[in-house]
Protein backbone atom coordinates (compact mmCIF):
# COMPACT_ATOMS: atom_id res chain seq x y z
CA UNK A 1 0.00 0.00 0.00
CA UNK A 2 1.32 2.99 -1.04
CA UNK A 3 2.01 6.35 1.81
CA UNK A 4 -0.55 8.70 -0.45
CA UNK A 5 -3.88 5.37 -0.02
CA UNK A 6 -2.92 4.81 3.62
CA UNK A 7 -3.10 8.82 4.27
CA UNK A 8 -6.50 8.34 2.33
CA UNK A 9 -7.65 5.46 4.02
CA UNK A 10 -6.49 6.99 7.48
CA UNK A 11 -8.48 10.33 6.82
CA UNK A 12 -11.14 8.20 5.90
CA UNK A 13 -11.39 6.14 8.72
CA UNK A 14 -11.59 9.64 11.05
CA UNK A 15 -13.90 11.23 9.10
CA UNK A 16 -16.00 7.90 9.43
CA UNK A 17 -15.38 7.90 13.31
CA UNK A 18 -16.36 11.58 13.97
CA UNK A 19 -19.55 10.74 11.83
CA UNK A 20 -20.44 7.58 13.61
CA UNK A 21 -19.84 8.95 17.33
CA UNK A 22 -22.53 11.65 16.28
CA UNK A 23 -24.89 9.13 15.19
CA UNK A 24 -24.20 6.85 18.31
CA UNK A 25 -24.80 10.37 20.29
CA UNK A 26 -27.85 11.36 18.53
CA UNK A 27 -29.28 8.08 18.69
CA UNK A 28 -28.41 7.04 22.14
CA UNK A 29 -29.99 10.93 23.34
CA UNK A 30 -33.44 9.90 21.45
CA UNK A 31 -33.75 6.53 22.81
CA UNK A 32 -32.49 7.76 26.33
CA UNK A 33 -35.31 10.37 26.58
CA UNK A 34 -37.94 8.09 25.17
CA UNK A 35 -37.64 4.79 27.13
CA UNK A 36 -34.70 5.53 29.46
CA UNK A 37 -36.31 8.87 31.44
CA UNK A 38 -33.12 10.78 30.31
CA UNK A 39 -30.21 8.56 32.05
CA UNK A 40 -26.55 8.98 30.25
CA UNK A 41 -25.78 5.17 30.00
CA UNK A 42 -28.07 4.81 26.57
CA UNK A 43 -26.21 7.93 24.99
CA UNK A 44 -22.60 6.26 26.26
CA UNK A 45 -23.56 2.79 25.11
CA UNK A 46 -24.71 4.14 21.42
CA UNK A 47 -21.63 6.38 21.37
CA UNK A 48 -19.13 3.35 22.21
CA UNK A 49 -21.39 1.09 19.75
CA UNK A 50 -20.65 3.92 16.92
CA UNK A 51 -16.88 4.40 17.89
CA UNK A 52 -16.62 0.47 17.60
CA UNK A 53 -18.42 0.10 14.18
CA UNK A 54 -15.68 2.73 13.14
CA UNK A 55 -13.28 1.11 14.35
CA UNK A 56 -13.81 -2.29 12.92
CA UNK A 57 -15.01 -0.46 9.19
CA UNK A 58 -11.02 1.47 9.45
CA UNK A 59 -10.13 -2.71 10.55
CA UNK A 60 -11.47 -3.76 7.89
CA UNK A 61 -10.33 -0.88 4.90
CA UNK A 62 -6.91 -1.40 6.13
CA UNK A 63 -6.93 -5.20 5.99
CA UNK A 64 -8.63 -5.19 2.58
CA UNK A 65 -5.59 -4.52 0.70
CA UNK A 66 -3.95 -7.32 1.87
CA UNK A 67 -6.57 -10.03 1.32
CA UNK A 68 -6.88 -12.22 -1.50
CA UNK A 69 -9.97 -11.81 -3.36
CA UNK A 70 -12.15 -14.44 -5.60
CA UNK A 71 -12.88 -14.21 -9.31
CA UNK A 72 -16.68 -13.05 -8.25
CA UNK A 73 -14.92 -9.94 -6.41
CA UNK A 74 -12.56 -8.98 -8.94
CA UNK A 75 -15.79 -8.70 -11.08
CA UNK A 76 -17.15 -5.74 -9.22
CA UNK A 77 -13.96 -4.54 -9.33
CA UNK A 78 -12.15 -5.13 -6.39
CA UNK A 79 -8.15 -5.37 -6.85
CA UNK A 80 -6.93 -8.96 -7.24
CA UNK A 81 -3.87 -10.43 -5.74
CA UNK A 82 -1.77 -12.52 -8.75
CA UNK B 1 -61.13 2.97 29.18
CA UNK B 2 -59.34 5.73 27.47
CA UNK B 3 -56.70 5.10 30.76
CA UNK B 4 -56.17 2.22 29.76
CA UNK B 5 -55.37 3.02 26.16
CA UNK B 6 -52.98 6.10 26.38
CA UNK B 7 -50.27 4.30 27.82
CA UNK B 8 -50.45 1.72 24.74
CA UNK B 9 -50.58 5.11 22.58
CA UNK B 10 -47.71 6.52 24.39
CA UNK B 11 -45.67 3.21 23.49
CA UNK B 12 -46.44 3.07 20.30
CA UNK B 13 -45.85 6.43 19.25
CA UNK B 14 -42.35 6.07 21.18
CA UNK B 15 -41.68 3.16 19.30
CA UNK B 16 -42.64 4.98 16.16
CA UNK B 17 -40.56 7.82 17.09
CA UNK B 18 -37.41 5.59 17.35
CA UNK B 19 -37.83 3.27 14.82
CA UNK B 20 -38.59 6.61 12.63
CA UNK B 21 -34.89 7.45 13.98
CA UNK B 22 -33.32 4.02 13.41
CA UNK B 23 -34.72 4.25 9.87
CA UNK B 24 -33.70 7.64 8.86
CA UNK B 25 -29.59 7.42 10.00
CA UNK B 26 -29.56 3.74 8.14
CA UNK B 27 -31.09 4.66 4.99
CA UNK B 28 -28.69 8.11 5.05
CA UNK B 29 -25.45 5.63 4.82
CA UNK B 30 -24.54 7.03 8.61
CA UNK B 31 -23.67 3.13 9.92
CA UNK B 32 -22.24 1.98 6.74
CA UNK B 33 -18.96 1.29 5.37
CA UNK B 34 -16.21 4.21 5.96
CA UNK B 35 -16.94 5.55 2.25
CA UNK B 36 -20.28 6.23 2.92
CA UNK B 37 -19.35 8.10 6.01
CA UNK B 38 -16.75 10.28 4.15
CA UNK B 39 -19.31 10.79 1.90
CA UNK B 40 -21.80 11.78 4.58
CA UNK B 41 -19.41 14.55 6.02
CA UNK B 42 -19.06 15.89 3.03
CA UNK B 43 -22.32 16.32 2.16
CA UNK B 44 -22.16 18.08 5.71
CA UNK B 45 -19.48 20.27 5.14
CA UNK B 46 -21.50 21.46 1.90
CA UNK B 47 -24.94 22.15 3.46
CA UNK B 48 -24.17 23.15 7.42
CA UNK B 49 -22.05 26.34 6.94
CA UNK B 50 -24.89 28.09 4.84
CA UNK B 51 -27.74 27.03 7.28
CA UNK B 52 -25.91 28.25 10.17
CA UNK B 53 -24.51 31.47 8.54
CA UNK B 54 -28.54 32.30 7.92
CA UNK B 55 -29.44 31.55 11.19
CA UNK B 56 -27.04 33.26 12.63
CA UNK B 57 -28.00 36.54 10.34
CA UNK B 58 -31.86 35.51 11.39
CA UNK B 59 -30.45 36.19 14.88
CA UNK B 60 -28.37 39.48 14.15
CA UNK B 61 -25.14 37.92 15.86
CA UNK B 62 -21.78 37.83 14.26
CA UNK B 63 -19.75 34.74 15.06
CA UNK B 64 -16.70 33.81 12.73
CA UNK B 65 -17.06 29.97 11.13
CA UNK B 66 -14.38 27.68 11.95
CA UNK B 67 -13.53 25.14 8.80
CA UNK B 68 -13.92 22.23 11.74
CA UNK B 69 -15.42 19.83 9.13
CA UNK B 70 -12.44 19.61 6.83
CA UNK B 71 -10.32 19.00 10.23
CA UNK B 72 -10.87 14.93 9.94
CA UNK B 73 -10.50 14.59 5.98
CA UNK B 74 -7.03 16.44 6.25
CA UNK B 75 -5.61 15.50 9.38
CA UNK B 76 -3.00 13.10 8.04
CA UNK B 77 -1.98 15.08 5.25
CA UNK B 78 -1.40 17.91 7.74
CA UNK B 79 0.88 14.99 9.98
CA UNK B 80 2.81 14.57 6.93
CA UNK B 81 3.43 17.74 6.26
CA UNK B 82 4.60 18.63 9.97
CA UNK B 83 6.80 15.67 10.04
CA UNK B 84 8.42 16.34 6.76
CA UNK B 85 9.16 20.36 8.02
CA UNK B 86 10.74 18.95 11.07
CA UNK B 87 12.97 16.32 9.28
CA UNK B 88 13.85 19.63 6.74
CA UNK B 89 14.55 21.46 9.77
CA UNK B 90 17.90 20.97 10.31
CA UNK B 91 18.81 21.16 6.89
CA UNK B 92 17.21 24.94 6.38
CA UNK B 93 18.51 26.06 9.62
CA UNK B 94 22.06 25.55 8.29
CA UNK B 95 21.27 26.72 5.27
CA UNK B 96 19.50 29.89 6.54
CA UNK B 97 22.86 30.37 9.27
CA UNK B 98 25.22 29.86 5.92
CA UNK B 99 23.11 32.67 4.19
CA UNK B 100 23.09 35.11 7.15
CA UNK B 101 27.22 34.40 7.35
CA UNK B 102 27.45 35.06 4.48
CA UNK B 103 25.67 38.50 4.17
CA UNK B 104 27.50 39.43 7.43
CA UNK B 105 30.67 39.34 5.77
CA UNK B 106 29.41 40.79 2.66
CA UNK B 107 28.33 44.01 4.86
CA UNK B 108 32.01 44.31 6.63
CA UNK B 109 33.72 43.95 3.45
Amino acid sequence: MSEKELGKKLDRCLADGVVKLGTGLGLGIVFSVLFFKRRTWPITLFSGAGLGMAYANCQHDLRSHYLLHTKEQACEGRPQKT
Amino acid sequence: MASRIWPLVKLVSKVTIAGGAVYVTYDSGLLGSSEQGSVVLEKAKVAVPPALEEWIKYFGLEVRMCKLLIWPITWYLGVRWTISSLSEAPTRASEYTSQGLQYVKDLIK
